[in-house]
């Protein structure tokens, strides 16, 4: 009886998870643009600080995109697998 | 009678199964929508918004594996309290419906309730979820009342 409304809710879901993936994507590598902008200024001007700060949020920015695309959808699978079947 | 019971819990276990279904994709996708506030928050060195969508991830977790795991229990150890059969005849399987039908209904109020409150969580409105969550214990003690409700009613209208 729910099945056609399931089909639409996950055929909705589907298309904002990738809509969600690609928008991380840019926000990822527009991040990693404005960090490298960043490490270079300021190894021009002698900014050491500025420079490591930079490498940090590049590598923070990496752990955070491989966060949402390894472990995000093994959380799913986990959670997937704990779905219960009627308790009644 | 049973007919009856049976066509009516067929179909709120498939309400169940629909719920259960959207409450994962909806959790899926509110994480992926978390993350990308993380990446963006980060970005900006906005901490506070980072530790926001951290915690609101980790709520989203956390009530998932609550409503899939917890609620189940609940219901099940409910459902073996409530009285089946407070007497004999009509009252007997009065009773079986009843009993039956409460389970199944407080099951997927509280269901639904774990499905607002993850959603409340995943845009941070406390209202709501302090509502939702309220919602599940009235769907819990309405059990309880019903486990002692249905013998007294048995017993009113002459059990065996």
């Amino acid at each position: 009886m729910f099945q056609p409304i399931m089909d639409q809710i996950l055929a909705l879901s589907r298309d904002a998870w990738a809509f969600m993936a690609g928008l991380l994507i840019i926000v990822a590598l527009l991040g990693g643009m404005y960090y490298i902008l960043q490490g270079t200024a300021g190894a021009a001007f002698g900014g050491s600080r500025m420079t490591s700060m930079a490498i940090v949020g590049v590598v923070g920015l990496v752990i955070i995109v491989l966060f949402a695309f390894l472990f995000l959808p093994q959380i799913g699978e986990m959670l997937k697998n704990f779905q219960p079947q009627p308790p009644f | 009678m049973t007919e009856a019971a049976s066509i009516l819990l067929t179909f709120l276990r498939e309400a169940w199964m629909a719920l259960a279904g959207v409450f994962l994709a909806f959790a899926l996708l509110a994480g992926m929508a978390q993350l990308l506030r993380v990446g963006s928050a980060g970005m900006l060195g906005s901490n506070l918004w980072v530790w926001q969508s951290v915690s609101a991830l980790l709520s989203i977790l956390v009530l998932g594996l609550f409503a899939f795991l917890g609620i189940p229990q609940v219901v099940r150890a409910l459902q073996d309290s409530l009285p089946g059969a407070g007497g004999c005849g009509p009252i007997s399987e009065l009773g079986a419906f009843a009993s039956g039908l409460i389970g199944a209904l407080a099951a997927l109020r509280m269901l639904k309730a774990a499905f607002a409150s993850a959603l409340s969580a995943s845009i941070g409105g406390a209202g709501a979820f302090a509502g939702a969550l309220v919602e599940s214990a009235e769907a819990l003690f309405g059990m309880l009342l019903a486990a002692a409700a249905i013998p007294l009613a048995a017993w009113f209208l002459g059990a065996c």
